[in-house]
């Protein structure tokens, strides 16, 4: 008899103590997660995916090259967009981030295929399942490909060497100069319009490279660098002894998506949700911050 | 004077016919203003509008490719607007869908890759006079590296043996970058500083330069080998021939080896000669536009496939002119065996 009352005492207070560090713990740990949702945006995030993984986007009707994975196709070389680390094969960038975020919460693993600019959209639907090289929507792409909502808008930027003292107050004042920008990019498609339609004479200098662009600058062959203000943003800052951002133009913004075959409706409505709960939860901010937030 | 042969005859009257049918077409193709009163009441509207406005937003594109003239009337923008027309013998045909388009597009891309209406250094031009310019410097170089690689004295062998190794061994598109890039930075100037600072086209004419240096110097050293080979190949029987003329080393080169040895360096310098135009192609690394960066930049712009066709057309033509030439060249220098 003794015996039993000593052991279910006993076990009681066994319980009880159990149940108060549990219950202990719990409240530290609500503590915490309040601290650090003032504190630290990020730390917020990763505990939210980790909540939000329980409705994954359903991507039962998406048809995909290889199962399980989202190849994409980027011209790797297009810093902050994307570039490879030190190492020479990881890429890394804005669009990296994005993609590979996008990816993960579609329950993906992301295969990034490197190739050529030239002839990116030939590939679509044969060599990867998307695009995600800061392709710029436009009516005319739109035509041949569908689009994600945008996930990042873009203005043109004019880059002039540090030691010029021209002031640029629109892009009609790089009249008489000789520009610098990268073959088949808004940027050229605008200036190639501004020098077509006769608004300025202009001498356009196109290259296949940003970076190219860039060295042209610094040895003095061009006058100014015409490129899409994400980018200057991600390279002048780097080289505050050699550039300088003379301009933003704002007149004509624009927008980038993510680029996928014409008619592939599940891929892009399942993209679009993973993008809209990226900006609803403050990612696609935060990675903009990261990679951009230097220049301001 | 020499009598003309019957096939000499029939070719040149086919030739001046073919001119003839060439200048009379180019006559009645319409003209810019002539077809530009095709265009549509909204694209009247706005180019009239355009007068007034500083940022202007219809482009005219007008395309006089030798008897066949296209039209093209483009507004940029969120409502992007476009027509299309051919002109052929006074009559203007709209040319916005159907085989029209494609003959537009056609017209427009070969205009284009042939660089008219274009400076020396874009398309067509560039790719011809890149080549053959790098040919001439290539075979007048070679020459000289394969004499002094040939000579038994060390001091002109060992640097044009090094010379040879060192731009046979290394790729061209790094030797380009090296030209236009590393060594104005490390002397401290600019290809466009070389000419008229004024002239804006002086960016192209800079890069150029660095292109037809580093074509030349490589290609200099592709040529010393063919033409050493071509040398070396001539009977020792000539040398001791020549020696025992009493001729010098000299005199033997100049009035009995090279001679000989020119037909048959011709076949490989003639392959050396297409070699180039196809690597022409690398002065996109620099800035320049050939008939293969053109055609890739239509391509990505317009989405059209179509493009390589007239590229490919050009260039067998560009080759069967030259190659025309070389075998001339050949049967001339083939009397001396």
């Amino acid at each position: 008899m003794k015996k039993a009352v000593k052991f279910l005492a006993l076990c009681l207070v066994l319980a009880l103590a159990m149940s108060m560090v549990v219950a202990c713990s719990k409240d530290d740990k609500k503590e915490e997660t309040k601290k650090e949702d003032t504190k630290n945006d990020t730390k917020n995030e990763d505990t939210k995916t980790e909540t939000k993984e329980n409705k994954t986007i359903d991507i039962s009707g998406v048809k995909l090259l290889n199962e399980g994975v989202l190849t994409v196709g980027s011209e790797v070389g297009y810093p902050p967009f994307e570039d490879f680390a030190e190492d020479g094969k990881t890429p890394i960038g804005y669009d990296m981030d994005i993609i590979s975020e996008v990816a993960d919460r579609l329950g993906l693993k992301v295969n990034v295929i490197n190739t050529a600019w030239d002839g990116i959209f030939a590939g679509i639907g044969e060599n990867y399942d998307v695009v995600c090289s800061a392709v710029t929507i436009t009516a005319d792409r739109k035509e041949t490909m569908d689009f994600s909502t945008p996930y990042i808008d873009n203005y043109q930027a004019v880059v002039l060497r540090k030691d010029d003292t021209r002031k640029i107050e629109s892009l009609k004042d790089l009249d008489g100069m000789v520009i610098s920008l990268q073959k088949e990019t808004t940027s050229e498609v605008l200036m190639q319009d501004y020098k077509g339609t006769g608004t300025i004479s202009v001498e356009i200098v196109a290259n296949e490279k940003v970076t190219t662009c860039f060295t042209q600058l610094e040895n003095k062959e061009v006058d100014a660098v015409v490129v899409d203000s994400t980018v200057a943003d991600g390279i002048v800052p780097k080289n505050t002894d050699k550039y300088v951002i003379a301009y933003v133009d704002k007149s004509e913004p624009e927008q980038f998506g993510i680029a996928m075959k014409k008619g592939n409706t599940e891929l892009q409505k399942a993209i679009n949700e993973a993008l809209a709960q990226m900006a609803e939860e403050g990612v696609i901010e935060d990675t903009y911050d990261y990679w951009f937030k230097s220049a301001e | 004077m020499k009598k003309l042969s019957k096939k000499t005859i029939i070719t040149i009257i086919i030739c001046l016919v073919v001119i003839a049918a060439i200048v009379v077409l180019n006559r009645m193709m319409p003209s810019q203003e002539e077809m530009i009163e095709n265009a549509s009441e909204k694209m009247e509207k706005m180019i009239e509008k355009d007068e007034t406005r500083s940022r202007k937003r219809v482009t005219v594109t007008y395309n006089d490719l030798f008897i066949v003239s296209y039209l093209s009337l483009s507004s940029s923008g969120a409502n992007e607007m476009r027509e299309r027309f051919v002109g052929f013998m006074n009559h203007t045909y709209n040319a916005d869908e159907g085989k029209m388009k494609v003959t537009g597009q056609m017209i427009n891309y070969t205009y284009r890759m042939l660089g008219r209406g274009q400076n020396m250094m874009y398309g067509a031009k560039l790719t011809i006079l890149l080549t053959t310019l790098t040919t001439l410097i290539g075979v007048f170089l070679g020459t000289f590296l394969a004499l002094g690689k040939i000579s038994k004295r060390k001091i002109l062998n060992k640097p044009c043996s090094g010379y040879i190794f060192f731009f046979r061994g290394t790729p061209l598109l790094i030797q380009l970058f090296v030209i236009y890039f590393t060594i104005p930075k490390i002397f401290g100037f600019a290809w466009r500083d070389l000419f008229d600072a004024s002239d804006t086209e002086s960016v192209y004419k800079g890069a150029f330069l660095a292109a037809l240096i580093a074509f030349g110097l490589n290609s200099g050293a592709y040529c010393a080998e063919i033409i050493r080979a071509a040398i070396q190949s001539i009977d020792k029987g000539q040398y001791e021939a020549a020696k025992a003329l009493g001729m010098s080393y000299g005199k033997t080169m100049r009035k009995v080896i090279i001679p000989q040895s020119i037909r048959r360096m011709i076949p490989p310098v003639c392959n050396e000669f297409i070699m180039i135009l196809k690597d022409a192609s690398l002065v996109f690394a620099i800035s320049l536009l050939d008939i293969t960066t053109i055609s890739k930049t239509i391509m990505t712009s317009e989405g059209s496939y179509m493009v390589f066709i007239p590229a490919l057309i050009i260039y067998l033509i560009i080759t069967a002119f030259f190659s025309f030439i070389f075998n001339k060249i050949e049967e001339r220098f083939s009397i001396y065996e």
